[in-house]
């Protein structure tokens, strides 16, 4: 790889929508009475999307975290740079797959919970014995 | 002597890269290539262009080709997966923007490695190169080593240090390292092994008895700048550990851009050919007002494969236009101004343009009689709006909105999802 990059890749990661409120439009010649309230449009990025480096979406199959409002079908958006904590619903390795279960850190140990009565909880001694791929830190449901 | 306090005060550089770049990019949205030989092929899944270090173990050398892989593949429990472009320039860009936090003197050096200036004792350096090598690996998920010395030659040398030798840790600060453990090192690595050096140039090095990296630092800089080149004579002073390769910084005006693709089935006839260029008319416009750049050259071109020496034909036009331009209908027609060159019946593997001499837009407004009716409808703009709207390949301008006989577009059927660039390829997580 001996040169600097020349055409760069340009698409940007996935990126949320924004939400639309603006000002109603208006017709030529008569000045909008909202215009000097308009700050720009709700961004999506900045207020779900804490680092964009670290961030990542994905997307959840299967009903096992039905109890933490988390549906088959439904998008997560999973920071990596957070530290795994006792109650985060993390994306973990198992198996070499991603899943997604809830983190328990007790002194008896570390569990990977289920969110519904179907599916068992899954014990390991240590943290460490655990590849965590990233914490979730909110649930795109479809309603 | 005050040497040692100036010294914690120098600027030393950084140098860190991404250790199989595309492979390690695929693994961080599928574990379970985690341990397993995977290879990245080339465009059209040509040739194997990067290897996991289980798949360098099995002895695949760099550049073999797929067909001769495949029939082992099953045997080695080998996954290929063609270049998933989108993934790796949005890991690229990851990478890239963690590290620019880390110095305000980045230089993005290629998709998977980058030049940073740092300052500090050399405790606070290996602290320095560890936190940037964990974040990266944590926040993006991919590995990469570290490299940090007094001169970019060093550094890149310190890295491969870091990468071949687990003791490091995968930081490398050549400085830190006792001299004798480098000159071993330097005198087993060939003069090959050091950036910029090529096969050619490793043979003149070996005809004047300079044949370990350690030989060429020692040799005298005048006579290699005298013998071979300034360049040359740079890569010793580097050696040497005084610095000659400035840091860059990223070029805000880019002078060129190109767009260029290799055919999956080879295209014989100009009729043909006229889609492709129309193609990328549209995209050269698209790229250029999304920069706010004009271009004021175009060089349009075809190529036959390099591997079939008895049918070689590489027509090639440069059209300078009458004004810098982003419109698409100019850069089109500039674009078809190859056709009259196209011999029927011959197979070329590749086309493109490039367009050159870039300007920002609307520096100055052209004379009315210049004016350029298709940008003042907006047409470039118009094209762009549409495609984003209902995805590449919704509408082109004439011959680029042809949908019949897009088999020419690149071979990619063994790609990965495009994780992190479309909705519909997001990573699949299970909750089972």
């Amino acid at each position: 790889m001996g040169v600097l990059i020349g055409p760069r890749v340009i698409d940007a990661g996935v990126s949320l929508l924004s939400v639309l409120i603006s000002p109603v439009p208006v017709a030529a010649g008569f000045p909008s009475p909202a215009q000097d309230y308009f700050d720009g449009r709700i961004d999506l990025n900045e207020h779900l999307i804490k680092d964009i480096t670290s961030t990542y979406v994905v997307r959840v199959s299967g009903d096992s975290m039905e109890g933490a409002g988390i549906s088959d079908g439904d998008e997560l958006i999973v920071n990596r740079a957070l530290e795994p904590r006792d109650g985060c619903v993390v994306v973990a390795v198992l198996d070499g797959e991603l899943t997604v279960k809830r983190l328990r850190i007790t002194p008896a140990g570390v569990v990977l919970q289920a969110e519904n009565p179907r599916y068992p909880d899954i014990r390991v001694p240590t943290l460490s014995e655990l590849t965590i791929w990233g914490v979730a830190t909110r649930c795109l449901h479809h309603v | 002597m005050s040497k040692p306090a100036l010294m914690r005060h120098m600027p030393q550089i950084a140098h860190v890269d991404v250790n199989c770049f595309y492979a390690s990019a695929e693994r961080a949205f599928d574990p379970s290539l985690e341990g397993r030989p995977v290879v990245v092929l080339s465009n059209n899944d040509g040739c194997a262009v990067t290897r996991s270090p289980e798949a360098k173990a099995l002895g695949i050398p760099i550049g073999e080709p797929w067909f001769k892989l495949a029939p082992r593949a099953k045997e080695w429990g080998l996954v290929a997966l063609s270049s998933n472009y989108e993934l790796y320039g949005d890991i690229s860009a990851r990478v890239m923007e963690l590290l620019g936090r880390y110095s305000a003197w980045l230089e993005v050096f290629s998709i998977d490695e980058a030049f940073l200036g740092v300052k500090g004792t050399p405790a606070e350096l290996l602290t320095l190169g560890h936190e940037m090598k964990t974040a990266v690996r944590r926040n993006v998920g991919v590995p990469v080593c570290v490299g940090i010395a007094t001169t970019k030659t060093l550094a890149k040398l310190a890295n491969k240090w870091a990468k071949n030798n687990p003791a490091f840790g995968g930081v490398c600060h050549w400085d830190s390292v006792p001299a004798e453990d480098r000159e071993t090192l330097m005198s087993r690595l060939s003069v090959i092994e050091i950036w910029g050096i090529a096969t050619r140039l490793t043979k003149r090095l070996n005809a004047r008895g300079i044949h370990s990296i350690l030989d060429l630092s020692r040799a005298d800089p005048v006579m290699i700048r005298d013998r071979f080149s300034v360049v040359m004579m740079r890569t010793v002073l580097e050696l040497q550990g005084t610095p000659c390769i400035p840091m860059e910084e990223e070029r805000v005006g880019r002078d060129q851009l190109i767009f260029s693709r290799s055919f999956a089935t080879a295209i014989t006839t100009a009729h043909d050919l006229r889609q492709v260029l129309s193609v990328y008319g549209q995209q050269a416009s698209a790229r250029l007002a999304k920069h706010d750049l004009q271009a004021k050259v175009l060089t349009s071109f075809a190529a036959t494969s390099h591997f079939n020496p008895n049918d070689t034909s590489f027509p090639s036009v440069c059209v300078p236009l009458p004004m810098p331009t982003a419109d698409p209908v100019i850069l089109t027609r500039a674009a078809h101004a190859l056709l009259p060159l196209i011999h029927e019946g011959v197979k070329y593997a590749k086309a493109g343009i490039m367009v050159t001499d870039l300007r920002p837009t609307g520096n100055q407004a052209p004379l009315a009689v210049f004016e350029n009716p298709h940008e003042e409808r907006h047409i470039g703009s118009l094209l762009e709006d549409v495609s984003r709207k209902y995805g590449r390949g919704s509408i082109g301008l004439g011959h680029a909105g042809i949908r019949s006989g897009l088999d020419w577009t690149m071979k990619r059927d063994m790609l990965s999802p495009r994780y992190t660039t479309r909705w519909d390829e997001l990573p699949l997580v299970k909750a089972a």
